[in-house]
Parts: structure tokens; sequence; C-alpha cells
């Protein structure tokens, strides 16, 4: 589904992508780790058309996003880090706005717009305005807006940060349920959590691939000890799969 | 829904619930009505029209109204990151553009129209000389022209926005652009050509209003405005297009 092959950026003289080739199958939800500066941001901006690489490709069922970028975003749902919203919008007219803006017909809009919220969460909060919104429940919406039209893929931006346990559960349910439909790419640090629900780990160090790690039954305990391990000091005793 | 309509939409419901676009709007109307007033007086008895007081009282302050109408259009959303979630959703930058240069060219139409209601129903009312000389057609006309320049400086505004985060470093260059150029290319003019004084006594953009209040249309004016607001507008859709180079 989602290609990935031989990616390279810079800013500037800085190297932040190095040779970055990976792919993502529908239905999986993959995880990239790193430490600050590993290049999980910028790899998920370029897949997000924010930033254009220097060489390499990306391809989405095919599409070039640099040939035909409006159909590849069409595919694509993104979460920025910062989680920005419109401050004096209310939920359902914030997502209702969305949903308008990435095209859907106006007979399906509220019936996509309830679908969601409904999914997320976020029925009660529906006619709260933005600003008043904790951040556990700002992340939710940032996640609807980048659901509502079940892309193809989901690129998702540290969409664990600054959100308490039972948040991050909540978020971890619905990208479960968002998988069956869509697969997930995410850049994280809560190597852990991620290892409950996630089927990969893309391990990323210095803009380069270092490690790809297929989770299991059988891993699924052991794993997030070497993955720490390897973002921490680049080793790993077990050897990626 | 056009991403155009929708983001034209959005845009009018911020500014109707945004407390700095009433403040502008009402300080536009104090200021224009003001110098609508002084005009009015200091002409008394000549033979300009009502119109034409109109229009060159309004026609300066349409640059202030303009600049800090469109000084948050991209500048906010590149402050506070929004633009990231409009960029990377199915849109193309020129309907996100041409979206938000509608918002604020209807507010500004509204503005410049409720500045006419003054000249053109209170004043004939109380003031009996006036009665049948101040025809709608000649106001429409000089509400054209002066629309024709509100287009030019909402899309300077805009390409202005679109350069900064900072929204008072947008507003600022988008003055200097739309006020400060124009001013100073004129006053260029006339100290290197003084000759030159008698036949542009007045800058040219109060020139264009004072011809069309009075029935002088010329197509090469309104060419001009639609010109300058197209390409401004263009330059401004490649500038958040760049965006996407180095983010």
């Amino acid at each position: 589904m989602l290609e990935v092959e031989q990616l390279s950026f810079s800013y500037g003289r800085r190297r932040a992508l190095e040779r970055v080739s990976f792919d993502v199958a529908p239905g999986e939800i993959v995880a990239l780790v790193g430490a600050n500066g590993a290049g999980k941001s910028t790899l998920l901006r370029i897949l997000a058309c924010l930033l254009m690489q220097d060489s390499g490709s990306v391809r989405l069922d095919g599409v070039d996003p640099l040939s035909r970028p409006v159909r590849y975003r069409r595919g694509i749902g993104y979460l920025s880090e910062h989680v920005p919203l419109y401050q004096e919008m209310t939920v359902e007219s914030y997502l209702t706005y969305r949903v308008r803006l990435k095209g859907e017909r106006q007979l399906r809009v509220r019936r996509r717009v309830g679908e969601t919220l409904e999914a997320c969460g976020l029925l009660e909060q529906r006619q709260t305005q933005i600003r008043l919104l904790s951040l556990g429940t700002r992340k939710r919406l940032a996640l609807a807006d980048a659901w509502v039209m079940h892309p193809k893929v989901l690129l998702l931006d540290d969409p664990l940060a600054g959100l308490d346990p039972s948040f991050r559960r909540q978020v971890g349910a619905i990208l479960t349920a968002a998988s069956s439909r869509s697969a997930v790419l995410l850049a994280g640090h809560e190597v852990r959590e991620l290892a409950q629900w996630c089927t990969r780990f893309v391990v990323l160090r210095e803009g380069r691939i270092v490690g790809l790690y297929r989770v299991d039954e059988h891993s699924r305990a052991a794993l997030p000890d070497r993955l720490e391990r390897l973002v921490e000091c680049g080793e790993d005793a077990g050897g990626a799969v | 829904m056009t991403v155009a309509h929708v983001t034209w939409l959005r845009e009018v419901r911020a500014y109707c619930g945004a407390l700095s676009c009433g403040l502008s709007v009402t300080a536009f109307l104090a200021a224009a009505g003001w110098s609508f007033v002084m005009l009015v007086r200091r002409h008394e008895g000549s033979v300009l029209q009502v119109q034409s007081l109109w229009g060159v009282a309004v026609a300066p302050w349409l640059p202030v109204l303009c600049s800090v109408l469109t000084m948050r259009l991209l500048a906010e959303e590149r402050s506070s990151g929004m633009i990231e979630l409009l960029m990377s959703a199915p849109v193309r930058e020129r309907e996100l553009v041409f979206g938000k240069y509608l918002a604020a060219l209807t507010v500004v139409a509204l503005a410049l129209a409720f500045s006419a209601l003054v000249p053109l129903a209170w004043l004939p009312a109380v003031a009996r000389p006036l009665h049948g000389t101040v025809h709608a057609a000649a106001f429409a006309a000089t509400y054209l022209i002066l629309l024709l320049q509100a287009a030019a400086w909402c899309a300077a505004g805009l390409l202005a926005s679109s350069l900064f985060r900072s929204q008072a470093a947008s507003a600022v260059v988008s003055l200097l652009l739309c006020n400060g150029l124009p001013v100073g290319v004129y006053a260029a003019v006339l100290a290197w050509a003084p000759s030159l004084r008698m036949r542009v006594a007045w800058l040219p953009m109060l020139v264009h209003v004072y011809d069309f209040s009075t029935g002088l249309f010329s197509t090469a004016v309104i060419a001009l405005y639609v010109t300058l607001a197209a390409v401004l507008l263009f330059v401004c859709s490649k500038r958040l297009a760049l965006l996407r180079v180095r983010g």
C-alpha cells in the first residue's frame, strides 16, 4: 500500500533522513520509534506532503505525491505533533468544516461526522468549544479529524504524547478500530504501550533505519526492552527481524 | 461545496465572531465618516458631487482596513500550525487562497456598503439642497472602483500574511505595500519631474476614484486592479506551495 524507497532529506547541511526504505500494508499499525532528532517527524511530514524529499520516492497504491498530489492526499490522514485546532469552533463544527474541506458530499457530511464523533467518544463534547477541551480530548478530536474520511493510511505524529494512561488506552482502542479500514503509521516514544497494539516497529537512528521488528505474541513481552536499548544506545543483542 | 466555498464560509464566520474584526470595521467607518465630514465642510458650495466626496474620503482608509483584515488569514495558520492540516488535506493551494481572499473581500464590501449609508440615504434626507441630486447609480460606480481597489489591497495583504508567522509583521508589510509604496512612488515621481505636478495633482488611486464617481469609466483602470489582484493571489498560492519544499 504505502511504499517508501530510498528516501533522503536534509535541513541545509544536516542530514535528517538517509535512504530510508520500508512499506506499510493494509491493516498494519507500524510504529516509528527513535530518540529525539532521529527523523521520525521529518519522515511523517514528507509522507504528509508538508516537506519535499531530496531524493527517493513515496507511493500510495502506486500514486506518487509529487505527480498527483491531491489524489495522494485524499488517501492520507495526518495528525500533527502539536495538535493545532481552531480554538473558537465547537467540536462538531470543526469536524464538519474539515469533512467539507476534504470534499465529502453535502448529504453525507452529517452522517460521517456523527459516526466519527461516536467512534472517538466525542459525542458528549460535540457542542463544546475547542478552547475548553483538555489535551486528551483535543488529541482525540485531532485523531477524529485525521480518520474522518477513512483514508488509506493514517500518519500520526506522537499521538500519545502528554496523555495520561486512561487517554492513552482510549487512543489505542481508536487506532485498533481504525486499523480495520486504514493502515496506521505513527511516531512515538512510548515503546511499551505501542507494543500492545502495534504490529511492526521501525527503529530510526540519526536518519537511518537500524531495525525492523514484527510484533507477535512471542515477542510482545520482550520486545520493548530490546527496542529501548536500541533507541538509547544503538545496541540490540537479539537482532532485527 | 468547493474548497474555496468551505474556506470562505469558515473565514466569514471567524470574522463575525472576532472582536478585532468588529473593532477594525468600526474604526474604518469612523475614520471614513470623519474624512467625509471634513471634505463636505471644506468643499461646501463647490461643484464636487456627494459620491465623489464619499469615494475620496473612503479610499485612503481602505488599504488600512484590508491590511488589518487580511493579516491573520495565513500568518495565524502558520503560527498555530493549522497550515499543516490544511496543506496535508486534498486541497489545492489556489483554492485555499481564493477562499480566504473572498472572505476578506466580503467583509470589506460590507464595510464599504455601510460607509455609503450616510451620504446616500441620511444626508439627502436632512439637507434640502441635496434632494434629487444624489443618485444610487453614481454611488454604484464609485462603489465599483473602491471595491476594485480593495480587491488589490486584500490580495496584497494576503500575500504579506503568507510571508510571516507574525500578524503584526504581516500588517506592517501589507500597509507598506498598499499605502507606502504608491505614495512613495508618487512622491518620487513628483520630486524627479516637478513639471508633472500640474498633470498629476492627486495620487492616481484617488484620481481613479474621482473619475469613476463622475462617470469617467476606464477599462484600463479596471484591468489594472483586476490584474494586480490576480498576480498577487497567484504569487501567494505559489508562496504556500513553496512552504512544502523547506517547511
